[in-house]
Protein backbone atom coordinates (compact mmCIF):
# COMPACT_ATOMS: atom_id res chain seq x y z
CA UNK A 1 0.00 0.00 0.00
CA UNK A 2 1.55 3.26 -0.69
CA UNK A 3 1.84 5.73 2.06
CA UNK A 4 -1.06 8.55 0.61
CA UNK A 5 -3.36 5.80 1.17
CA UNK A 6 -2.60 4.94 5.02
CA UNK A 7 -2.53 8.71 5.40
CA UNK A 8 -6.57 8.59 3.72
CA UNK A 9 -7.18 5.65 5.39
CA UNK A 10 -5.98 6.67 8.85
CA UNK A 11 -8.64 6.82 11.59
CA UNK A 12 -8.75 7.17 15.42
CA UNK A 13 -11.66 5.75 17.40
CA UNK A 14 -13.62 8.33 19.49
CA UNK A 15 -15.75 7.62 22.74
CA UNK A 16 -17.65 10.30 22.70
CA UNK A 17 -19.86 11.54 26.05
CA UNK A 18 -22.79 14.05 26.19
CA UNK A 19 -22.16 16.71 28.43
CA UNK A 20 -23.09 16.14 31.82
CA UNK A 21 -25.06 19.46 32.03
CA UNK A 22 -26.68 18.40 29.01
CA UNK A 23 -28.33 14.92 29.97
CA UNK A 24 -31.88 14.80 30.47
CA UNK A 25 -32.75 11.13 29.87
CA UNK A 26 -32.69 8.45 32.92
CA UNK A 27 -30.53 6.25 32.31
CA UNK A 28 -27.87 8.47 30.14
CA UNK A 29 -27.34 7.80 26.84
CA UNK A 30 -23.80 5.44 26.74
CA UNK A 31 -21.16 6.76 24.93
CA UNK A 32 -21.02 6.49 21.31
CA UNK A 33 -18.25 5.14 19.44
CA UNK A 34 -17.05 6.05 16.56
CA UNK A 35 -13.96 5.53 13.92
CA UNK A 36 -13.11 9.27 12.79
CA UNK A 37 -11.12 9.88 9.59
CA UNK A 38 -7.65 11.71 10.48
CA UNK A 39 -8.19 13.55 7.10
CA UNK A 40 -11.69 14.38 8.22
CA UNK A 41 -13.05 17.49 10.38
CA UNK A 42 -15.12 16.91 13.75
CA UNK A 43 -18.64 18.81 12.76
CA UNK A 44 -18.73 16.38 9.68
CA UNK A 45 -19.35 13.86 12.80
CA UNK A 46 -22.46 15.29 13.46
CA UNK A 47 -25.03 13.69 11.38
CA UNK A 48 -24.02 10.33 13.32
CA UNK A 49 -23.38 12.12 16.82
CA UNK A 50 -26.84 13.58 17.10
CA UNK A 51 -28.89 10.85 16.04
CA UNK A 52 -27.28 9.30 18.80
CA UNK A 53 -27.98 11.72 21.86
CA UNK A 54 -30.88 13.71 20.19
CA UNK A 55 -33.14 11.44 22.63
CA UNK A 56 -31.34 13.41 26.15
CA UNK A 57 -31.11 16.89 25.06
CA UNK A 58 -33.30 19.71 26.67
CA UNK A 59 -35.04 21.75 24.00
CA UNK A 60 -33.53 24.11 22.04
CA UNK A 61 -31.72 24.66 19.05
CA UNK A 62 -28.79 22.63 18.71
CA UNK A 63 -24.85 24.39 18.01
CA UNK A 64 -22.36 21.49 18.37
CA UNK A 65 -18.88 21.19 19.68
CA UNK A 66 -16.12 19.31 21.33
CA UNK A 67 -14.12 19.15 23.81
CA UNK A 68 -11.21 17.27 25.11
CA UNK A 69 -10.40 17.45 28.62
CA UNK A 70 -12.15 20.76 28.84
CA UNK A 71 -10.72 21.85 25.78
CA UNK A 72 -13.18 23.02 23.08
CA UNK A 73 -11.60 21.58 19.96
CA UNK A 74 -11.17 23.97 16.66
CA UNK A 75 -13.17 22.21 14.17
CA UNK A 76 -11.33 23.66 11.24
CA UNK A 77 -8.16 21.77 12.50
CA UNK A 78 -7.97 18.01 11.01
CA UNK A 79 -9.25 15.28 13.67
CA UNK A 80 -5.25 13.68 13.22
CA UNK A 81 -4.05 16.86 13.72
CA UNK A 82 -6.28 17.31 17.15
CA UNK A 83 -5.19 13.99 18.27
CA UNK A 84 -1.63 14.24 17.48
CA UNK A 85 -1.21 17.55 19.25
CA UNK A 86 -3.11 16.82 22.36
CA UNK A 87 -2.48 13.43 23.06
CA UNK A 88 1.18 13.21 22.85
CA UNK A 89 0.73 9.62 24.28
CA UNK A 90 -2.02 8.35 22.09
CA UNK A 91 -4.84 7.29 23.90
CA UNK A 92 -7.56 4.63 22.32
CA UNK A 93 -10.25 5.39 22.58
CA UNK A 94 -9.74 8.87 22.66
CA UNK A 95 -12.21 10.36 24.85
CA UNK A 96 -14.53 13.28 23.89
CA UNK A 97 -17.14 15.45 24.90
CA UNK A 98 -20.13 16.44 22.61
CA UNK A 99 -22.06 19.70 23.68
CA UNK A 100 -25.09 20.69 22.18
CA UNK A 101 -25.74 23.73 23.99
CA UNK A 102 -23.15 26.83 25.06
CA UNK A 103 -21.35 27.40 22.01
CA UNK A 104 -18.05 28.96 23.39
CA UNK A 105 -18.04 31.91 20.80
CA UNK A 106 -14.77 32.99 23.02
CA UNK A 107 -12.76 30.78 22.21
CA UNK A 108 -14.13 28.96 18.67
CA UNK A 109 -15.16 30.30 15.70
CA UNK A 110 -18.66 29.80 14.31
CA UNK A 111 -19.63 26.47 12.59
CA UNK A 112 -22.18 26.18 9.91
CA UNK A 113 -21.96 22.33 9.80
CA UNK A 114 -20.68 20.48 6.40
CA UNK A 115 -21.24 23.88 4.70
CA UNK A 116 -18.83 25.47 6.96
CA UNK A 117 -16.31 23.29 6.77
CA UNK A 118 -16.76 22.95 2.81
CA UNK A 119 -15.80 27.15 3.00
CA UNK A 120 -12.85 26.04 5.30
CA UNK A 121 -11.38 23.78 3.14
CA UNK A 122 -11.86 25.61 0.16
CA UNK A 123 -10.07 28.57 1.75
CA UNK A 124 -7.00 26.63 2.92
CA UNK A 125 -6.69 25.14 -0.73
CA UNK A 126 -6.55 28.40 -2.03
CA UNK A 127 -4.17 29.53 0.60
CA UNK A 128 -1.99 26.63 -0.65
CA UNK A 129 -2.16 27.61 -4.21
CA UNK A 130 -1.56 30.91 -3.26
CA UNK A 131 1.54 29.82 -1.87
CA UNK A 132 2.66 27.55 -4.44
CA UNK A 133 1.47 29.72 -7.75
CA UNK A 134 1.39 33.28 -6.25
CA UNK A 135 -2.11 33.30 -7.24
CA UNK A 136 -5.22 30.85 -6.98
CA UNK A 137 -6.24 30.74 -10.41
CA UNK A 138 -6.50 27.17 -10.46
CA UNK A 139 -8.95 26.48 -7.59
CA UNK A 140 -11.05 29.67 -9.00
CA UNK A 141 -11.36 28.54 -11.97
CA UNK A 142 -11.98 24.60 -11.15
CA UNK A 143 -16.42 24.48 -12.24
CA UNK A 144 -18.54 24.17 -9.38
CA UNK A 145 -19.42 20.17 -9.95
CA UNK A 146 -15.48 19.81 -9.63
CA UNK A 147 -15.35 21.49 -6.74
CA UNK A 148 -17.78 19.64 -4.70
CA UNK A 149 -16.55 16.03 -6.42
CA UNK A 150 -13.40 17.87 -4.98
CA UNK A 151 -15.03 17.74 -1.34
CA UNK A 152 -16.87 14.70 -1.41
CA UNK A 153 -13.83 12.81 -2.27
CA UNK A 154 -12.40 13.64 0.97
CA UNK A 155 -15.74 13.62 3.05
CA UNK A 156 -15.78 10.25 2.22
CA UNK A 157 -12.21 9.36 2.67
CA UNK A 158 -12.11 8.52 -1.43
CA UNK A 159 -8.21 8.95 -2.46
CA UNK A 160 -8.87 7.15 -5.73
CA UNK A 161 -11.24 10.21 -6.75
CA UNK A 162 -9.43 12.74 -4.97
CA UNK A 163 -6.68 12.04 -7.17
CA UNK A 164 -8.86 12.24 -10.58
CA UNK A 165 -10.35 15.29 -9.70
CA UNK A 166 -7.17 17.17 -8.32
CA UNK A 167 -5.14 16.59 -11.35
CA UNK A 168 -7.51 19.41 -12.81
CA UNK A 169 -5.35 21.91 -10.26
CA UNK A 170 -2.29 20.97 -11.81
CA UNK A 171 -0.90 21.59 -8.54
CA UNK A 172 2.19 19.31 -9.91
CA UNK A 173 4.50 16.78 -7.83
CA UNK A 174 7.61 17.91 -6.09
CA UNK A 175 10.30 16.60 -7.33
CA UNK A 176 10.80 13.07 -4.83
CA UNK A 177 14.71 13.72 -4.42
CA UNK A 178 15.33 10.12 -3.05
CA UNK A 179 14.08 8.63 -6.06
CA UNK A 180 15.78 10.66 -9.00
CA UNK A 181 18.46 10.08 -7.02
CA UNK A 182 18.27 6.07 -6.38
CA UNK A 183 17.63 6.16 -10.39
CA UNK A 184 20.66 8.17 -11.42
CA UNK A 185 22.79 5.84 -9.15
CA UNK A 186 21.29 2.76 -10.63
CA UNK A 187 21.65 3.69 -13.91
CA UNK A 188 25.31 5.28 -13.48
CA UNK A 189 24.26 8.23 -15.97
CA UNK A 190 24.63 11.78 -15.04
CA UNK A 191 21.17 13.32 -16.62
CA UNK A 192 19.52 11.06 -18.33
CA UNK A 193 16.27 12.36 -20.34
CA UNK A 194 14.34 9.80 -18.40
CA UNK A 195 15.12 11.56 -14.99
CA UNK A 196 14.28 14.96 -16.08
CA UNK A 197 11.02 13.41 -17.66
CA UNK A 198 9.72 12.05 -14.90
CA UNK A 199 10.30 15.62 -12.79
CA UNK A 200 9.40 17.61 -15.71
CA UNK A 201 6.09 18.16 -14.24
CA UNK A 202 5.52 21.57 -12.50
CA UNK A 203 7.82 21.97 -9.52
CA UNK A 204 7.14 24.11 -6.90
CA UNK A 205 10.28 25.11 -4.27
CA UNK A 206 7.41 26.98 -2.17
CA UNK A 207 5.52 24.27 0.44
CA UNK A 208 2.67 25.50 2.36
CA UNK A 209 3.40 24.66 6.04
CA UNK A 210 1.15 24.40 9.54
CA UNK A 211 2.83 23.96 12.16
CA UNK A 212 1.93 23.14 15.60
CA UNK A 213 4.46 23.87 18.28
CA UNK A 214 3.90 22.64 22.28
CA UNK A 215 6.46 23.70 24.15
CA UNK A 216 7.02 23.02 28.47
CA UNK A 217 9.35 24.11 30.69
CA UNK A 218 9.64 20.89 32.36
CA UNK A 219 11.26 18.42 30.82
CA UNK A 220 9.49 15.06 30.24
CA UNK A 221 10.99 11.88 29.30
CA UNK A 222 7.80 9.75 28.62
CA UNK A 223 5.73 11.00 26.49
CA UNK A 224 2.75 10.70 28.78
CA UNK A 225 4.60 13.54 31.46
CA UNK A 226 4.27 15.49 28.73
CA UNK A 227 1.69 18.24 30.31
CA UNK A 228 -1.63 18.31 29.19
CA UNK A 229 -2.68 21.25 27.18
CA UNK A 230 -5.24 23.17 28.67
CA UNK A 231 -5.77 26.31 26.46
CA UNK A 232 -5.06 27.35 22.93
CA UNK A 233 -2.35 30.08 23.60
CA UNK A 234 0.33 27.63 25.26
CA UNK A 235 0.03 26.25 21.14
CA UNK A 236 1.87 28.27 19.01
CA UNK A 237 0.13 28.17 15.39
CA UNK A 238 2.44 29.19 12.60
CA UNK A 239 1.94 29.33 9.21
CA UNK A 240 5.03 30.36 6.87
CA UNK A 241 5.93 28.46 3.76
CA UNK A 242 9.06 26.55 3.72
CA UNK A 243 11.93 27.23 0.40
CA UNK A 244 12.88 23.47 -0.89
CA UNK A 245 16.63 24.49 -1.84
CA UNK A 246 18.38 22.30 -3.23
CA UNK A 247 22.07 21.91 -2.93
CA UNK A 248 24.96 19.31 -4.75
CA UNK A 249 24.87 16.31 -3.31
CA UNK A 250 22.23 17.04 -0.37
CA UNK A 251 18.66 16.35 -0.03
CA UNK A 252 16.58 18.94 1.50
CA UNK A 253 15.55 17.07 4.92
CA UNK A 254 12.84 17.56 6.69
CA UNK A 255 14.82 18.24 9.35
CA UNK A 256 16.46 21.24 7.27
CA UNK A 257 12.62 22.18 6.73
CA UNK A 258 12.00 22.18 10.13
CA UNK A 259 15.51 24.14 11.16
CA UNK A 260 13.98 26.55 8.36
CA UNK A 261 10.83 26.98 10.44
CA UNK A 262 12.07 27.16 13.56
CA UNK A 263 15.72 29.12 13.53
CA UNK A 264 15.50 29.46 17.40
CA UNK A 265 16.09 25.82 18.63
CA UNK A 266 19.17 25.24 16.16
CA UNK A 267 22.24 26.98 16.89
CA UNK A 268 23.15 29.71 14.74
CA UNK A 269 26.37 28.07 13.67
CA UNK A 270 25.42 25.36 12.56
CA UNK A 271 22.25 26.97 10.50
CA UNK A 272 24.83 28.14 8.42
CA UNK A 273 27.17 25.52 7.78
CA UNK A 274 25.92 21.96 8.77
CA UNK A 275 29.62 20.51 7.26
CA UNK A 276 31.53 22.80 10.33
CA UNK A 277 29.28 21.87 13.03
CA UNK A 278 29.74 17.83 12.77
CA UNK A 279 32.99 18.63 13.71
CA UNK A 280 31.72 19.73 17.18
CA UNK A 281 29.80 16.75 18.12
CA UNK A 282 29.30 16.54 21.47
CA UNK A 283 27.70 14.19 23.74
CA UNK A 284 24.31 14.90 24.00
CA UNK A 285 22.11 12.17 25.51
CA UNK A 286 18.89 14.04 24.03
CA UNK A 287 19.07 13.16 20.79
CA UNK A 288 16.30 14.70 18.78
CA UNK A 289 16.69 12.02 16.22
CA UNK A 290 12.72 11.10 16.24
CA UNK A 291 13.09 7.51 15.50
CA UNK A 292 11.26 5.77 17.35
CA UNK A 293 8.38 5.62 15.38
CA UNK A 294 6.34 2.56 15.14
CA UNK A 295 4.50 2.77 11.90
CA UNK A 296 8.07 1.89 9.60
CA UNK A 297 6.17 1.05 6.74
CA UNK A 298 5.56 4.95 5.90
CA UNK A 299 8.84 6.02 6.41
CA UNK A 300 10.03 3.25 4.03
CA UNK A 301 11.87 3.89 0.48
CA UNK A 302 14.01 6.48 2.49
CA UNK A 303 14.89 4.60 5.85
CA UNK A 304 18.17 2.65 4.65
CA UNK A 305 19.96 6.04 3.74
CA UNK A 306 18.72 7.57 6.53
CA UNK A 307 20.53 6.17 9.64
CA UNK A 308 24.15 7.51 9.37
CA UNK A 309 23.19 10.81 8.52
CA UNK A 310 21.33 10.78 12.30
CA UNK A 311 24.31 12.00 14.39
CA UNK A 312 25.29 14.49 12.12
CA UNK A 313 21.83 16.42 13.13
CA UNK A 314 22.43 16.06 16.49
CA UNK A 315 24.57 18.94 17.58
CA UNK A 316 22.33 21.24 15.96
CA UNK A 317 20.32 21.86 18.58
CA UNK A 318 21.55 24.01 21.23
CA UNK A 319 20.87 22.66 24.23
CA UNK A 320 20.66 25.44 26.27
CA UNK A 321 17.39 27.45 24.63
CA UNK A 322 14.91 24.73 23.01
CA UNK A 323 14.70 20.91 22.64
CA UNK A 324 13.07 19.15 19.78
CA UNK A 325 11.14 16.56 22.02
CA UNK A 326 8.34 15.22 19.57
CA UNK A 327 8.04 15.53 15.79
CA UNK A 328 4.46 14.05 14.47
CA UNK A 329 3.00 14.01 11.46
CA UNK A 330 -0.24 11.67 10.29
CA UNK A 331 0.55 10.06 14.17
CA UNK A 332 3.85 8.62 12.82
CA UNK A 333 7.10 9.95 14.11
CA UNK A 334 9.67 10.51 11.16
CA UNK A 335 13.29 10.91 11.52
CA UNK A 336 14.37 13.73 10.78
CA UNK A 337 16.36 13.10 8.04
CA UNK A 338 13.88 12.30 5.26
CA UNK A 339 13.65 13.88 1.76
CA UNK A 340 11.61 16.60 2.76
CA UNK A 341 9.84 16.29 -0.98
CA UNK A 342 9.01 12.79 0.02
CA UNK A 343 7.19 14.07 3.38
CA UNK A 344 5.46 16.54 1.65
CA UNK A 345 4.66 14.08 -1.53
CA UNK A 346 3.18 11.62 1.05
CA UNK A 347 2.24 13.51 4.05
CA UNK A 348 0.37 16.33 3.15
CA UNK A 349 -3.21 16.67 3.64
CA UNK A 350 -5.85 16.75 0.81
CA UNK A 351 -5.76 20.74 1.17
CA UNK A 352 -2.14 20.82 0.15
CA UNK A 353 -1.04 21.77 3.17
CA UNK A 354 1.09 19.92 5.26
CA UNK A 355 0.20 19.74 9.26
CA UNK A 356 3.87 19.10 11.44
CA UNK A 357 3.12 18.52 15.22
CA UNK A 358 5.93 19.55 17.29
CA UNK A 359 6.95 19.18 21.13
CA UNK A 360 9.92 21.39 22.24
CA UNK A 361 11.00 21.67 25.76
CA UNK A 362 11.99 24.99 26.01
CA UNK A 363 14.73 26.41 28.55
CA UNK A 364 13.20 27.91 31.70
CA UNK A 365 14.86 30.96 31.54
CA UNK A 366 13.92 31.69 27.37
CA UNK A 367 10.40 31.22 28.31
CA UNK A 368 8.20 34.09 28.51
CA UNK B 1 7.81 31.27 22.04
CA UNK B 2 10.01 30.82 18.62
CA UNK B 3 9.63 34.73 17.68
CA UNK B 4 11.92 36.24 19.80
CA UNK B 5 13.15 37.61 16.49
CA UNK B 6 13.30 41.83 16.35
CA UNK B 7 10.27 41.48 13.60
CA UNK B 8 7.98 40.25 16.37
CA UNK B 9 6.68 43.72 17.40
CA UNK B 10 7.02 45.26 14.20
CA UNK B 11 3.70 46.53 12.85
CA UNK B 12 1.96 45.65 9.20
CA UNK B 13 -0.07 48.00 7.40
CA UNK B 14 -2.83 46.96 6.36
CA UNK B 15 -4.87 47.91 3.26
CA UNK B 16 -8.79 47.28 3.38
CA UNK B 17 -10.88 47.17 0.04
CA UNK B 18 -14.70 46.95 0.23
CA UNK B 19 -15.65 44.30 -2.00
CA UNK B 20 -19.22 42.82 -2.86
CA UNK B 21 -21.78 45.17 -0.60
CA UNK B 22 -19.20 46.34 2.03
CA UNK B 23 -19.18 50.38 2.84
CA UNK B 24 -16.12 51.97 2.20
CA UNK B 25 -14.23 52.66 5.06
CA UNK B 26 -13.01 56.58 4.73
CA UNK B 27 -9.72 55.36 6.56
CA UNK B 28 -8.51 52.11 4.15
CA UNK B 29 -5.08 51.96 5.36
CA UNK B 30 -4.47 50.44 9.05
CA UNK B 31 -1.40 49.29 11.04
CA UNK B 32 -1.22 46.16 13.33
CA UNK B 33 0.94 44.70 15.42
CA UNK B 34 2.03 41.52 13.02
CA UNK B 35 1.71 39.14 16.47
CA UNK B 36 -1.63 39.82 16.30
CA UNK B 37 -4.01 36.99 14.95
CA UNK B 38 -5.96 37.20 11.96
CA UNK B 39 -9.46 37.33 13.50
CA UNK B 40 -8.25 40.38 15.36
CA UNK B 41 -8.45 42.36 11.63
CA UNK B 42 -12.14 40.43 11.05
CA UNK B 43 -13.17 41.89 15.12
CA UNK B 44 -11.80 45.27 14.13
CA UNK B 45 -13.68 45.47 10.83
CA UNK B 46 -17.21 44.06 12.48
CA UNK B 47 -17.00 46.84 14.83
CA UNK B 48 -16.09 49.35 12.56
CA UNK B 49 -18.65 48.18 9.96
CA UNK B 50 -21.42 47.21 12.67
CA UNK B 51 -21.94 44.27 10.85
CA UNK B 52 -21.94 40.15 12.86
CA UNK B 53 -20.74 38.33 9.86
CA UNK B 54 -17.77 39.56 7.34
CA UNK B 55 -15.89 37.59 5.33
CA UNK B 56 -12.41 39.14 4.57
CA UNK B 57 -10.17 38.22 1.94
CA UNK B 58 -6.18 38.23 1.37
CA UNK B 59 -5.14 39.99 -1.79
CA UNK B 60 -9.27 38.94 -3.03
CA UNK B 61 -7.92 35.51 -3.14
CA UNK B 62 -8.34 33.57 0.13
CA UNK B 63 -10.02 33.81 3.51
CA UNK B 64 -7.69 32.64 6.09
CA UNK B 65 -8.40 30.83 9.21
CA UNK B 66 -8.82 33.32 12.11
CA UNK B 67 -5.72 31.96 14.22
CA UNK B 68 -3.01 32.81 11.46
CA UNK B 69 -0.97 35.43 12.34
CA UNK B 70 -0.99 38.71 10.41
CA UNK B 71 3.07 38.25 10.31
CA UNK B 72 2.82 34.78 8.59
CA UNK B 73 -0.19 36.03 6.06
CA UNK B 74 2.59 39.15 5.21
CA UNK B 75 5.58 37.46 4.75
CA UNK B 76 4.41 34.85 2.71
CA UNK B 77 4.39 37.79 0.52
CA UNK B 78 0.69 38.29 0.81
CA UNK B 79 -0.56 42.45 0.74
CA UNK B 80 -3.71 42.46 2.87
Amino acid sequence: MEAREYVWKGAIPLQIQLHESEVTALPPPPPLLILAPRIGYLPLLIPRVKPHFGGALPPGADTVWFDYNGLPLKWFIPTGVLFDLLCPEPKRPWNLTVHFRGYPSNILVPCEGEDGVKWSFINSLKEAAYIINGNCKNVMNMSQSDQSELWQSVMNGDLEAYQQVSLKLKFGVLEDEYIVKKNSISLRSKESSADTDMAGQAKTGRIPVRLYVCGATEDFDELEDAPEIDNWDKISYINRPVEVHKEEGKYFTLGDAVKALLPAIFTDKSFIDEDVSKTEVEDDKNAPCVSQGDNQDVSGSAEDRTEKNCEAVEPLFSSNTAELKLLRIHGIEPQLEIPFSWVVNNLMHPEHFLHICVFLKVARANHR
Amino acid sequence: MASDSPNSDRKIVVHLRATGDAPILKQAKFKISGAEKFAKVIDFLCRQLHRETLFVYVNSAFSPNPDELVNDLYEAKFWL
